[in-house]
């Protein structure tokens, strides 16, 4: 038992040791990681001909944050990020009820065609987006929706993945449950509503958010199915902000952190829902 | 089962694709037709006739356009225009092609040298050509390199707006301490390499020159010799078929490219177009020559002016090259009137490219953005001159476009494919210098690969 103490203390230095090496490590790699994400800040609050100083500045002694109200008020990104939170948050609305609803019916319901239907449903995720851009773009013309919200949200309402994704969490759903709230006397829409989201809530929040990023992120197609700053979003607003003279160089640091604020956000909010919903189904119970 | 499935699955993506790629509105009309409306301004209904032009100026570029354009829209009661940023020249074209058969379409549009033949192709401008004749508009104080570079079959399709191209920049410090004479910079191919190996040799800097893997090396110096790039007289008379530059003269410029690299009198900062490094060896002592965009001088000025490269004083020459009978090409963009436009948006959108290139807007345009005047008049207009004696580094980019010889050659290459064949370039050029590719081998299969590109294109087109 005495001979058992030192190997003990030795067994828990040598852990403690290792718990040590794996924060230093996990440490270096969140630096790694974090740092262009603290030179934009930081580049945002700098001089130009600061940031075009070699060796660069690592900090903000004299902080600029003319940079900002620049970027504000001249760069309209206000209004552009207006209009993204309008557009995304559409989008993303949109995709999680009808995900939710598709899902429903492919999980939960028999009828005729539910195969094939739900094969032309997984079909359209292998059509990439650039080869239905013109023909949306001229459906989205001819509906005279170019230069509105409406054209930027509608394309995007509905998404194949979103409902492939729900349909299998659906699946795990017990089918016990489905017969006992049957006998409880629910419907299909109380029994979607009170149990199958509900346990399927990190999917769908996990959904949600990817949808949201995705949403955030769009170019091409804002930039191309908007004329000007009342409609258009933040990721165009960000490319007129570019400049090839160094006068304005922060300002389009400055731009660049305005547009990622709200991902910052979103990502702190869901952080757990998002880790869990990317484990859900890897381990059972 | 699952085999059924998968076939389901593949026939539905093979659907939704063929749908998706089911042509849409091809323009009618033929290429060089087309009337310009030069008098349709009179007969509008109700004035001021607006117009709106999307453009690709950055930031600061693109506050001397609204002042322009403020100054337009102030000086008369007919017009009012409304400039739309759409970013960049690729997402401009992009969004331009996508208005294509009734979508929206701007009045006038700022549309990039290289995609010139696209322009011709998609069927959907009034040549400005046309305008300049019913307008009976006097173009001889135009840049004549400038015009001909827009010039195909003999019809002006675009108005040159903002025109720049590469300049030799070099460090006169560094010159004066490896012997060399600050004030006469090499102009031949055999003159940089003889700076670069004195710069070498006297230890002034590792390595004398700095090349940025870039097309230009191949177009302009061929241009400079005076040898076509594509056939079809460099696809002026028609539309090119083929590339021309796997010659003699292509072979001798990549060549000369890989020996200063494995000399160690060149140091190669690799592609894209857009880097800097080539710049920064300048500012870090690795080297002291180099070729890049006039546009970069006013960048290049500030990060000197901000005193963090005391070794380093910019000199700016014309662009060495081969020998022969040429010059530099002309870079840049136009603008052009898209034929969807109504006749009195039309001869509205005329106007206003008038405007924008007459010699006064041009001075101020060239001075607010270093850009190089398309009109020989604006030289003398006293903003220019000022802004010139000032920082005479500006002119040298407008001198060597009025200098040399004017020919098939110095009009420049008409590509449809043209960002497809510079990619070829590119990577026979990063092949040559970075895997030790044979020069001719690497030239051999820029060409081959251009020439798949082009006859794909112009099957595509018909």
């Amino acid at each position: 038992m005495r001979a058992e103490r030192p190997a003990g203390v030795a067994e828990r230095r040598r852990r403690r040791l290792r718990l040590a090496g794996r924060y230093l490590l996990m440490t270096g790699l969140a630096l790694v990681v974090l740092f262009p994400i603290y030179i934009t800040v930081v580049n945002s609050l700098l001089r130009p001909d600061q940031i075009a100083a070699r060796p660069p500045s690592l900090f903000p002694t004299d902080p600029q944050w003319s940079s900002y109200r620049i970027a504000w008020t001249d760069g309209h990104m206000g209004r552009y990020l207006l209009n993204s939170a309008i557009v995304t948050t559409a989008i993303m609305v949109g995709q999680v009820v009808l995900a939710i609803l598709a899902a429903y019916a492919f999980a939960f319901l028999e009828f005729p065609g539910r195969g094939v239907l739900f094969v032309v449903f997984l079909a359209t995720m292998m059509v990439p987006f650039e080869v239905v851009f013109f023909t949306n773009y001229h459906t989205i013309a001819d509906l005279g929706l170019l230069d509105t919200y409406g054209g930027l949200i509608l394309p995007f309402l509905a998404t194949g993945f979103g409902a492939f994704l729900l349909r299998q969490a659906f699946l795990t759903v017990p089918r016990d449950l489905r017969d006992a709230a049957a006998l409880d006397g629910y419907g299909h829409f109380r029994f979607l509503w009170h149990v199958a989201v509900p346990l399927a809530r990190p999917t769908v929040a996990a959904l949600g958010v990817f949808a949201f990023l995705s949403a955030w992120g769009q170019y091409l197609w804002p930039l191309v199915a908007t004329n000007d700053e009342h409609a258009r979003t933040v990721q165009v607003g960000l490319r007129q902000l570019r400049d090839t003279s160094l006068d304005n160089i922060n300002v389009t640091f400055a731009g660049v952190v305005l547009a990622s604020i709200p991902l910052v956000l979103l990502l702190l909010v869901f952080q757990r829902q998002l880790v869990r919903g990317l484990t859900a189904g890897a381990v059972k119970g | 089962m699952h085999r059924a499935r998968r076939s389901v699955l593949l026939v539905a993506a093979v659907a939704g694709i063929a749908l998706a790629l089911v042509p849409v509105g091809a323009s009618p009309a033929g290429a060089a037709s087309g009337k310009c409306p030069v008098k349709a301004l009179d007969q509008a209904k109700s004035k001021p006739v607006d117009i709106v032009m999307w453009h690709s100026m950055p930031r600061a570029s693109e506050e001397t356009l609204q002042r322009l354009t403020d100054q337009f829209n102030a000086s008369q009661g007919d017009v009012r225009v409304k400039l739309l940023n759409t970013t960049s020249y690729d997402d401009t074209f992009t969004k331009y092609r996508a208005g294509l058969g009734g979508g929206d379409l701007p009045d006038v549009v700022q549309i990039q040298d290289t995609s010139l033949q696209g322009m011709i192709d998609s069927q959907s401008v009034v040549p400005i050509a046309a305008c300049i004749k019913a307008d009976k508009y006097d173009t001889s104080d135009f840049v004549p390199r400038v015009l001909d570079y827009w010039t195909v079959a003999n019809t002006l399709y675009g108005m040159p707006f903002n025109v720049s191209n590469p300049v030799f920049y070099y460090n006169k410090l560094a010159f004066e301490k490896a012997g060399l004479d600050p004030n006469k910079p090499p102009a031949t191919l055999e003159e940089v390499r003889a700076a670069a190996q004195k710069l070498v040799d006297s230890g002034t800097t590792k390595y004398g020159y700095s090349i940025k893997l870039d097309p230009w090396y191949l177009e302009h110096w061929l241009a400079k010799a005076g040898k076509p790039y594509v056939n079809n007289s460099n696809g002026r008379k028609q539309r090119a078929t083929s590339v021309v530059f796997d010659t003699k003269a292509g072979q001798e410029i990549f060549s000369w490219l890989d020996s200063m690299v494995d000399d160690k009198l060149a140091l190669n900062t690799g592609p894209p177009a857009g880097n800097i490094d080539n710049l920064l060896a300048i500012g870090a002592g690795n080297a002291a020559m180099t070729i890049d965009t006039s546009g970069n001088l006013g960048t290049i000025l500030q990060v000197l002016g901000s005193g963090q490269f005391p070794n380093v004083e910019i000199g700016v020459a014309p662009m060495p090259g081969p020998v022969g009978k040429g010059g530099v090409l002309v870079g840049g963009a136009a603008l052009y009137i898209p034929k969807s436009s109504s006749p009195e948006k039309q001869a509205a959108a005329w106007k206003f490219i008038k405007f924008l290139d007459e010699p006064a807007s041009q001075a101020q345009w060239s001075v607010g953005t270093g850009y190089v005047p398309v009109r020989k008049s604006a030289i003398e207009d006293p903003v220019l001159e000022a802004a010139w004696a000032k920082t005479p580094e500006y002119k040298v980019a407008y001198d060597q476009l009025v200098t040399g010889v004017n020919n098939v050659a110095t009009a420049g290459p008409v590509i449809g494919p043209y960002s497809a064949v510079r990619e070829a370039v590119v990577n026979a050029l990063t092949q040559m210098l970075t895997q030790g590719v044979d020069p001719k081998a690497a030239l051999a299969t820029a060409a081959d690969k251009s020439n798949q590109e082009i006859e794909a294109y112009n099957a595509r087109v018909g």
